[in-house]
């Protein structure tokens, strides 16, 4: 059981820059919650004030109700797994992920028995009596969350741990991540700047922006209704295309080309008719076969999809993910439609719901 | 599991350390004798060759009790052996310089010397070339070390025996 709660927490440097404002989130026992955004953004400043290598300027941090605030790092149960794996290169696996436990002076058997089990669960057996150095990127991660995983902590925090991966090594590396949460049932914060990453790992995204939290929701929320223009172009890939247009007799009007509407958008916009506002578009929401044309500058064959890159009547640059395979060539003049779209306030950036809200 | 079988499993992934300081400890327990055997007027009553073979002496046994103890850190049974020899070795030595000069009165060095290698041990007088004092605590470094030695060479032996017989029954288990 551990249930962590993050109350108005503010960070606030010495120098008077502010990292992190009204960081609020309560995270339920057993949740994998992954902060998201770009550098800089705060993510991994929050992550270390809950660890308490940070001290928290303002705010209360709960732990299963009781406040750890102001407790050291070493007393608040949990464990970090750093993006450079942070291992003693002159211990062996098994050293490494006993350490924590020997200096707690804990029996050796125990922690034989626990370090053979966090082996078994990361696929480590074999790797036991080796050198990190002998270790490929990711077995060395998996030894340094084999080396949270023997202290039993409350939470698990993770800081980009993926990100010193090759492509492919990340792909299942990150499936392993899955597989522990599943297994171990464990409270984990997890922050990375990867919003793939985001997507397929969480319960729950945190998206953050110069500090701010944008977003707190299920990954579907966060992709199908993003808060505002930020959350929506920063999840998904390739990101949403955004275009500038004019409510105008239930239509959209752009500069050289109409976009028709539903129902049920005419009705969502109705606050906005007569109003400039942002249109959002996700590429892989562009079909062929529309009546919107599209002046095709590059194409990209990725197998099942193809990627075009091209400028909307002649003047906006626009990214379609198009389905099959195609062959089109620079120059190519294409027929698209928007299937699906997204409405954003032009002057807050915040999204446009139904009521027009 | 029990406690017995993981003490043993556990040994898998860990050093003999065991073994191994001891045998670090015999070979501080040699550098303190022969700062003391070298030690006041000794020197001026061995015979030089002496000085010179024992110098060359406690070089390779520092170098041998090193090699051992890096050797069973890693539960190689055959060190075990090579422990042993330098135990005895050193009770040996006992009986070559310090007994010698226990028993050598100060006189002339050259006749000192012809004494000391026609074994002549049975001088009773009252100047001698190491003391009582001297002469006890010499023999209780070698006395000493060759215990350190001999016990991490039956530490290594009952533990590597242990892990083989561990590693074969794990074998047998996987087969």
């Amino acid at each position: 059981m551990a249930e962590l709660s993050l109350q108005h927490l503010d960070k606030i440097y010495d120098n008077n820059v502010q990292a992190v404002y009204d960081f609020n989130m309560d995270v339920k026992d057993g949740e994998l919650i992954v902060l998201v955004g770009p550098s800089g953004c705060g993510k991994s400043t929050t992550l270390r004030m809950v660890a308490g290598l940070e001290d928290i300027s303002r705010g209360h941090l709960l732990l299963d109700g009781r406040d750890i605030t102001q407790k050291p790092a070493k007393d608040r149960d949990m464990a970090m797994v750093f993006q450079n794996y942070a291992l003693y290169g002159h211990m062996t696996v098994y050293e490494n992920m006993a350490f924590s436990l020997t200096l707690r002076k804990e029996d050796k058997n125990v922690i034989h028995k626990k370090v053979l089990a966090a082996a078994e669960i990361l696929d480590l057996t074999s790797q036991l009596n080796k050198k990190p150095a002998q270790l490929s990127g990711g077995q060395r991660q998996r030894v340094a969350m084999g080396r949270s995983i023997v202290r039993n902590p409350k939470v698990f925090l993770f800081d980009e741990p993926l990100s010193n991966l090759d492509a492919k090594l990340r792909g299942a590396t990150r499936r392993e991540i899955l597989l522990l949460h599943r297994r171990l049932g464990a409270t984990m914060l997890y922050v990375t700047h990867d919003q793939t990453e985001a997507l397929t790992l969480a319960d729950r995204i945190v998206c953050m922006s110069m500090g701010h939290v944008q977003q707190i929701g299920t990954p579907i929320e966060l992709y199908d209704k993003p808060n505002n223009q930020f959350v929506a172009g920063f999840i998904g890939l390739p990101p949403m295309n955004f275009l500038d247009v004019r409510v105008e007799k239930g239509m959209l009007r752009g500069a050289g080309y109409d976009v028709d509407l539903t129902e049920e958008e005419k009705h969502t916009l109705a606050a906005y008719e007569g109003k400039d506002i942002v249109l959002g578009v996700r590429p892989e929401d562009i079909d062929d076969g529309g009546t919107l044309p599209v002046e095709v500058h590059s194409n990209e064959n990725l197998g099942m999809n193809t990627l075009i890159h091209g400028s909307l009547a002649g003047r906006i640059t626009i990214t379609a993910k198009l389905r099959g395979w195609k062959d089109y060539r620079n120059g190519d003049a294409v027929k698209v439609r928007f299937n699906r779209k997204h409405f954003f306030d032009r002057e807050t950036t915040n999204a446009i719901r139904e009521g027009g809200q | 599991m029990n406690d017995e079988r993981i003490v043993t499993d556990r040994m898998r992934y860990t050093k003999n350390t065991a073994s191994s300081r001891l045998a670090l400890l015999a070979i501080l327990f040699n550098v303190l004798f022969f700062v003391s055997i070298y030690k006041s007027d000794v020197g001026t009553y061995y015979y030089t060759i002496l000085i010179g073979a024992s110098i060359i002496y406690n070089l390779v046994f520092m170098l041998a009790a090193f090699l051992a103890s890096e050797g069973v850190k890693n539960y190689k049974r055959s060190f075990s052996w090579v422990l042993i020899v330098l135990g005895v070795l050193q009770l040996v030595r006992i009986f070559i310089l310090p007994v010698k000069m226990h028993s050598t009165v100060m006189g002339d060095p050259i006749e000192q010397s012809v004494q000391i290698l026609s074994m002549h041990v049975n001088v009773t007088m009252d100047n001698l070339v190491m003391g009582d004092w001297q002469f006890i605590r010499v023999c209780v470094y070698l006395i000493a070390s060759a215990l350190c030695l001999f016990r991490a060479a039956h530490v290594n032996l009952k533990k590597s025996s242990a892990l083989a017989a561990h590693l074969a029954n794990l074998e047998t288990m996987q087969a």
